[in-house]
């Protein structure tokens, strides 16, 4: 990989911006309403397999298949929330695991329905190589040719996949920033701070607690089918746990409960990730490949520890706030 | 009768902290509920307003059937309570806490702040200057802005008081309203109380440890102890009542005090 080749830039700022739209989900369950979600991934799994066998299949269009992409990763929300929303905190986290990995391997298993460990690519069995992104790509080019009548050259697929994403992000994080700040964004608050309170001055608080689960269910399953449309073939492993937690990662790069941070945290979490990659010069080149790649996350993570003692509330985050008691 | 309560049990393993109450509470009154630490008065408060299911018994408010609905709904009715311990949301600011209270904000609907911004902004203002009369009613408007988790124990308290008022209750249950605040504004607060039920027509209901506030403010009092109902009537006859001083002060005590009525006891 070559640190001044451009597109590979533009590939990680695709990354970030579909990172921001993951984040955001988890931001409006955790941040905003209090719902610890480790299972944000599953969401995203489900609608990419949605999303992937209806195209290849059901020979549906794209944009209809990406809606009942959506509309599965919200009825997997209704299957985690309907039942834990009553319940503490504690119930909806640990079924929140278990619904990720349970996605996982379903979608390895059931190879019939997934393509198995292959993932889309053998949707109709392991000798034909089908894909689902043929109308996403035209989709992308028509932009591209749109775009090079101001761009010129400049407009490629990818150029124009990175506007897609970032406009889409942009304009979500705006939404979001004006539900925040609604009344209703004023109750959710109240539940993450306190149910009991809440409830005491006549909220319902299951309710509430499942309008942003579903709602950071939705985010999540959009995050899921564009990461499929930007890699153009996935598999089980391209939704694994750690996704989840690069989520959380970008959450408190940024400062926890501020929204405008989220871009920030997604472009931090997304350079260091990338950028760890380029520890091949000396004294690092001595070491082996392999143990490059564990050097690696050894560093992501030490940076991590570093940064939350030097920088609890993260780049963004008040540290007052922090120190408030119950 | 706005609350009428009738066998109320409920049991904590042996322990029966409700046990077989029944009283009524009257529209426009100030009802003082008293009783040792233990006696079960938090736990009729809970039952009350929903946070707890009782085991037997009903609860009738506003003609109403009430046991075992959810707490949010008892709240809509217009029966607020507060909590012994305050519970102000520590990092919403004074404000936002007050603001959360309100009823009828259409804004708290999912998407309708796009559908009716005008009206949401209209009830929006509407509640904003509630807020800050409130804030003005328990003298904390100076720290409006403020974290609410920044404040002191008294002046949480006063925040749950102004909070409940902003739900507009028809019938408000107080528990320990006055304990850890100062003394100077306990005077004041309890104004307000009297306020409350004199101009706004708001039915008091409140657990008090200070027997002065109790003898002062109260037009009667419901007496507890180790769950029982154990004496009910004006404060002046609850002073004298022999069984009220013995549950406080203990059989020994009770030649040499009686006549001197209760004392206040430690708070729990
Ligand atoms: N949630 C609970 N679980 C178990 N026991 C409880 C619970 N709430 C109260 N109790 C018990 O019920 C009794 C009455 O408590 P409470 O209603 O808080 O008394 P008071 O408010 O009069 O001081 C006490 O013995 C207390 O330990
Ligand atoms: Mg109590």
């Amino acid at each position: 990989m070559d640190v001044f080749n451009p597109a590979f830039w533009t590939f990680v700022a695709i990354m970030a911006g579909i990172y921001v739209v993951l984040a955001l989900g988890l931001y409006v369950q955790f941040s905003l309403a209090g719902l610890p979600n480790f299972g944000h991934v599953a969401f995203m799994a489900v609608a990419a397999y949605t999303m992937a066998i209806l195209v290849v299949r059901a020979a549906m269009p794209l944009p209809v298949a990406a809606i009942f992409g959506l509309v599965a990763a919200v009825a997997l929300g209704c299957l985690l929330g309907i039942p834990s929303v009553r319940l503490r905190a504690d119930y909806l986290a640990i079924a929140s695991v278990a619904a990720g990995e349970m996605v996982r391997y379903l979608a390895t298993n059931l190879s019939w329905l997934t393509g198995g460990p292959l993932g889309s690519v053998g949707l109709l069995g392991p000798a034909r190589f089908v894909s689902y992104n043929a109308g996403w790509q035209d989709l992308l080019d028509r932009l591209s040719r749109a775009l090079s009548s101001v761009l010129g050259s400049a407009a490629t697929p990818d150029r124009a996949m990175l506007l897609v994403v970032w406009s889409l992000a942009g304009a979500l994080l705006w939404v979001f920033r004006r539900l925040e700040r609604s009344p209703w964004g004023r109750v959710l608050r109240a539940i993450r701070e306190d149910e009991t309170a809440a409830t005491a001055v006549g909220k319902h608080v299951a309710a509430f607690k499942l309008q942003a689960l579903l709602l950071g269910a939705a985010l999540g399953g959009l995050a899921g089918l564009l990461l499929a449309w930007q890699i153009g073939v996935f598999s089980p492993n391209d939704f694994e746990p750690t996704l989840t937690f690069y989520a959380y990662l970008i959450l408190i790069f940024g400062g926890m409960n501020r929204l405008w941070a989220i871009p920030v945290g997604a472009a931090v979490f997304s350079l260091l990730y990338t950028g760890t990659q380029f520890l091949t010069f000396f004294p690092l080149s001595l070491v082996d490949s392999g143990s490059r790649a564990f050097l690696r996350l050894f560093s992501v993570g030490f940076l991590l520890v570093l940064f939350m003692m030097i920088r609890p509330q993260g780049l963004l985050g008040n540290r007052r706030e922090l120190l408030l008691e119950k | 009768m706005l609350l009428e309560v009738r066998r109320l049990t409920k049991r904590f393993g042996g322990v029966a902290a409700a046990d077989d109450l029944s009283f009524d509470v009257e529209e426009g009154s100030i009802t003082a509920l008293i009783g040792p630490n233990g006696a079960g008065k938090t736990t009729v408060f809970n039952l009350i307003s929903g946070f707890l299911r009782p085991d037997h018994g009903e609860i009738r408010f506003a003609k109403r059937r009430l046991e075992g609905r959810r707490g949010d709904i008892v709240a809509r009715s217009g029966l607020v309570r507060t909590f012994q311990t305050p519970r102000v949301l520590t990092r919403m600011s004074v404000l936002d806490n007050l603001l959360l209270a309100a009823q009828d904000q259409p804004g708290e609907r999912l998407g309708l702040g796009w559908i009716m911004p005008r009206r949401v902004a209209r009830r929006e203002r509407e509640i904003h200057a509630r807020a800050l009369e409130m804030l003005d009613l328990v003298r904390l408007r100076h720290v409006s802005d403020q974290y609410a988790g920044a404040l002191s124990g008294g002046q949480r308290k006063l925040v749950e008081f102004a909070r409940a008022l902003m739900v507009m209750p028809r019938m408000i249950l107080l528990d320990e309203p006055m304990a850890g605040v100062l003394p100077a504004l306990v005077l004041q607060l309890l104004d307000h109380v009297q306020d409350l039920r004199d101009h706004r027509g708001v039915t008091v209901f409140l657990i008090e440890h200070d027997m002065d506030v109790v003898m002062s403010v109260s037009d009667r009092v419901i007496v507890m102890d180790e769950g029982r109902l154990i004496a009910d009537g004006p404060p002046q006859a609850i002073q004298n009542d022999d069984r009220v001083i013995e549950a406080y002060l203990g059989p020994a005590a009770q030649s040499e005090s009686s006549g001197k009525g209760p004392r206040e006891t430690p708070r729990g």
